[in-house]
């Protein structure tokens, strides 16, 4: 159960949620744009307004894939993204909105929940619908009859009519009282007993008409799509109504084929009307009725798909138009929902959104150069986290103009006069920070500048030049007598360190929200891998550092001792092996190890720039994890170059080496192939595989009809070099190709959940 | 005939020569193996030994007068199709199986009002016609 819970705060399950929750709007618009259309071609064909409905039916599942892929991919980073450690030192606004915060926490916290609502309603359509399969598939072969000869006949010939190539089957049911196709493949039409007998025969013609339409326009196919998008978005009512009008519109589109091929449209209603009659009379439950009349009326009444109009393209394009614009909506809507609903990581969330900031589909006009001046430099230590998402989604200059007028506005402790205090106060430390302060860097990028920024001059300065007693360098101590939000007899003490004029804080006054360097260091370096979002929101809450001290505790006693020991192993490992520029377990090669451990399988190219690691049994038995790195320049700097998100299954291992590849099983079975041509020629293969120069296993065989030699060799743990030599028996060209192999099949003793925590056991999309 | 026989519920391959009988009217064993043979290959003797307990069981009679029997079901379909579509068809049409079915009509039967339109509709389809 904690797991589940756990389980739904995972970022997928966030985003599966906010994706259902946006799909409400988009739901609702693309139904009211299909609406719209069928307004507009009232007139139109049935098969037009066929296509807009399907087309709408299809936007339906797109449009939550993608919302699902947007909120996905600009979803806070919370594991091995660089930005944690580089995060400018962002003190909260002095406005920043508590009551609000909760209040999206609240609504999460909820939201969370239905996710597994939402899969259970799922899991109930789609086992409904197989148990509907079912019972269509037993109707077919249960109390059925084959139609007469006659009538067999007559179908083939109303087939080639629609020039309809599959078989169809013509069966009398006792178990329908309506007309009905059934299956794709092998189409069977079954009608009801006695319907042969009862109707004339052009009567029966026309029905049979009406399903073999249906055959011919793969509606069988579609609907099946169809159910299976009903069953995805159950819950919500435009999906049913859309899906609804596409059934509708569906058996228009059948009247009318049958229509232009009998030509009587009236006496095709009266088939229907008495069809209809024939049944047993309806039950108490299905009361509200079909849509019979309305089709009957439609066939007597309109000139059905008589007038030409709108092409059906330019109908479409409209619908895409307004489905384009629906989704071009949403990344604008997104930043400030995503941002709520963490608000611990929001300085982080902000950093995402400001460097998401200039992707194009972000905004129709990206944020110009005095805007984002504004945004990371004017008011970067005074503007709340809210304001700042908000600024960022904004879409044209005058929206930002007038958000920036608000901002100031909203400052203003004099609202009523022209002149604005708060801003030219702010402007006025801004400026007084840059002329003071100014070393290495800008004035106001300084400890001190920002401190002066932020709460304005000191009531007092103790300024030792030559340090003190208790320090050996020159330091500066600000005393604030009272401080808002903060506390009183505040005092700030800053550190020239190194000489060069750059004091560096010691004290913040915002400490309580602010961890000491090493628990910093404990959050952005040693368990950057593996915290999750929300423990990382927790520990930046922490006001103390005995609390610190016991989080970090009580963090690693849920993991168990084995898995700390082993993860400060890995993290040495990382940076005793993956040094290069960096520090090892930054490197890629580090970030996998300290997430995956060593893997079950290391193979690397002939030349040494790839390099290829293998994991086994990550999500499941049968999967395999495998991850690319490449060192072009031969620098050691090896770089992940693939997407090891989707688990492979038997992957072919070497894409580098055509001429030879691996694939590595369960329990140390690898599988050598070699590809040997096309050609029928017979073959000599020579496979030899060492291991310190020593010969482990040679093999030889001669294969012929074949295209792939494979062979399937148990190699225990260690490294081999794999030579096969491929002698063509009739042209004799001989080819060789080798290849470096580490099996590495050592214990993993804290893989899996022992330790209450799947170490590793998800794939982040890098 | 006070009290309706508690006739057995055929078995699948019982019901599907109900069907054939309900379909063709009295037949003879050969008529009724014709038909099937043509969905699914089945021995004649298969269709005979059927028939013959289906007769013991009382769900078809057979007419002796004739050199080759004649067998007719003994009750209307819609009397087995009651008592079979009480728990299948029902179940089936009225849950999911529907929707993933083509058919001419709705799976939703007209209402009580829907059918008196309907009739008046087909009314003056009758008169209209010439």
């Amino acid at each position: 159960m904690t797991q589940f819970a756990a389980w739904i705060r995972t970022p997928m399950a966030q985003a599966l949620g906010w994706a259902l929750v946006h799909f409400v709007w988009e739901g609702v618009v693309l139904a009211a744009a299909l609406l719209a259309m069928l307004r507009v071609f009232h007139a139109a064909p049935a098969r037009r307004r066929y296509a807009l409905a399907c087309l709408a039916l299809a936007a339906m599942p797109a449009a939550f894939a993608i919302t699902l892929g947007v909120i996905w991919a600009l979803r806070p980073l919370a594991v091995a993204v660089p930005i944690h450690w580089v995060a400018a030192p962002l003190a909260d606004g002095p406005i920043a909105a508590p009551a609000r915060r909760f209040a999206w926490a609240m609504i999460f916290d909820r939201l969370a929940w239905a996710v597994p609502v939402w899969a259970a309603g799922v899991a109930f359509f789609y086992a409904r619908g197989l148990a509907g399969w079912v019972a269509v598939r037993r109707l077919r072969h249960r109390g059925v009859c084959v139609a007469s000869r006659e009538w067999q006949t007559r179908l083939e010939q109303l087939c080639a009519r629609l020039s309809i190539s599959r078989p169809v089957s013509l069966l009398e049911s006792c178990f329908t009282d309506a007309p009905v196709l059934i299956g794709y493949l092998r189409p069977a039409i079954l009608l009801p007993l006695g319907c042969l007998t009862g109707l004339s025969a052009a009567q029966v013609e026309c029905i049979l008409l009406h399903e073999l339409a249906h055959v011919a326009r793969h509606d069988y196919v579609v609907n099946l799509l169809q159910s299976l998008v009903e069953g995805l978005l159950f819950y919500h009512p435009a999906v049913w109504w859309v899906s609804r009008v596409v059934r509708a519109e569906r058996e228009n589109c059948c009247d009318d084929r049958v229509v232009e091929t009998m030509g009587d449209a009236r006496a095709y209603a009266a088939t229907l009307a008495v069809l209809e009659q024939r049944r047993a009379p309806a039950a108490a439950l299905a009361a509200n009725g079909g849509n019979l009349m309305k089709r009957i009326r439609r066939l007597t009444t309109e000139s059905r798909g008589a007038q030409t109009s709108v092409a059906p393209a330019a109908s479409a394009a409209v619908l895409l138009v307004i489905f384009a614009a629906a989704l071009t909506a949403l990344p604008a809507k997104l930043p400030k929902v995503r941002h709520a609903h963490t608000p611990a990581s929001a300085p982080l969330a902000a950093m995402a959104v400001a460097a998401a900031a200039p992707l194009p589909q972000q905004s129709a006009a990206p944020m110009s150069t005095p805007y984002r001046k504004w945004l990371l430099e004017d008011v970067v230590y005074i503007i709340a986290d809210q304001e700042r998402s908000a600024f960022v989604a904004l879409t044209s200059d005058s929206e930002r103009e007038k958000f920036i007028e608000q901002f100031w506005q909203r400052r203003d402790p004099t609202p009523g006069t022209p002149e604005n205090e708060f801003r030219t106060e702010h402007y006025r430390r801004i400026a007084y920070a840059n002329e003071h302060f100014a070393g290495s860097v800008a004035g106001w990028k300084t400890d001190r500048g920002r401190t002066y920024i932020v709460y304005g001059p000191p009531d007092e300065i103790d300024d030792h030049p030559s340090g003190g007693t208790a320090s050996a360098y020159p330091y500066q101590q600000w005393r604030y007598r009272y401080i808002e939000g903060v506390g009183a007899n505040i005092i700030v003490e800053f550190v020239n360190s190194d000489g060069s004029g750059d004091f560096r804080m010691t004290s913040d006054p915002a400490e309580k929200q602010r961890a000491s360097t090493p628990y910093r260091k404990w959050l952005n370096e040693d368990a950057a891998y593996i915290i999750s979002s929300e423990e990382r929101a927790a520990f930046l809450k922490l006001a103390s550092d005995e609390e610190r001290e016991q989080f970090i505790e009580s963090f690693w006693q849920r993991l168990g001792e084995p898995f700390r020991e082993e993860h400060y192993r890995r993290i040495a490992h990382a940076n005793e092996h993956f040094s290069t520029g960096i520090p090892g377990w930054k490197t890629d090669r580090g970030r996998i190890y300290v997430i995956y451990g060593p893997p079950d399988a290391i193979a690397s190219s002939s030349d040494s720039k790839s390099i290829l690691w293998t994991y086994l049994r990550i999500d499941g038995p049968s999967s395999a994890h495998v991850f690319i790195f490449e060192d072009p320049d031969g620098r050691g700097d090896f770089r992940l170059t693939n997407d090891p998100g989707a688990p492979h299954e038997n992957v072919p291992l070497w894409d580098a080496a055509p001429e030879l590849s691996v694939r590595i099983g369960g329990h140390g079975v690898v599988t050598v192939l070699v590809p040997l041509g096309p050609s029928p020629d017979r073959f000599h293969v020579y496979m030899e595989i060492t291991s310190n120069r020593k010969i482990v296993q040679v093999s030889e065989s001669d294969v012929s009809g074949q295209a792939v030699f494979t062979k399937s060799i148990p190699l225990p743990a260690g490294q081999y070099r794999l030579a096969a030599i491929v002698k063509d028996l009739a042209s004799g060209a001989v080819r060789r190709s080798e290849l470096n192999l580490d099996v590495v099949n050592g214990p993993r003793p804290v893989w899996g959940k022992a330790s209450g925590r799947e170490y590793g056991a998800s794939f982040p999309p890098w | 005939m006070s009290t309706p026989n508690p006739l057995p519920r055929p078995t699948d391959a019982e019901l599907e020569i109900l069907t054939v009988l309900w379909s063709l009217g009295p037949s003879t064993v050969r008529d009724v193996h014709e038909t099937i043979a043509r969905r699914k290959p089945t021995q004649y003797t298969t269709v005979l030994k059927t028939l013959q307990i289906m007769a013991e069981k009382g769900l078809v009679e057979r007419d002796e007068k004739k050199r080759a029997h004649i067998y007719s079901a003994a009750r209307p379909r819609e009397w087995t199709q009651q008592q079979l579509a009480g728990d299948l068809l029902r179940r089936a049409f009225g849950g999911s199986a529907s929707s993933l079915m083509l058919g001419a009509l709705a799976a939703q039967r007209a209402s009580p009002e829907e059918l008196a339109e309907l009739r008046k509709f087909l009314e003056e389809y009758e008169k209209g016609k010439p």
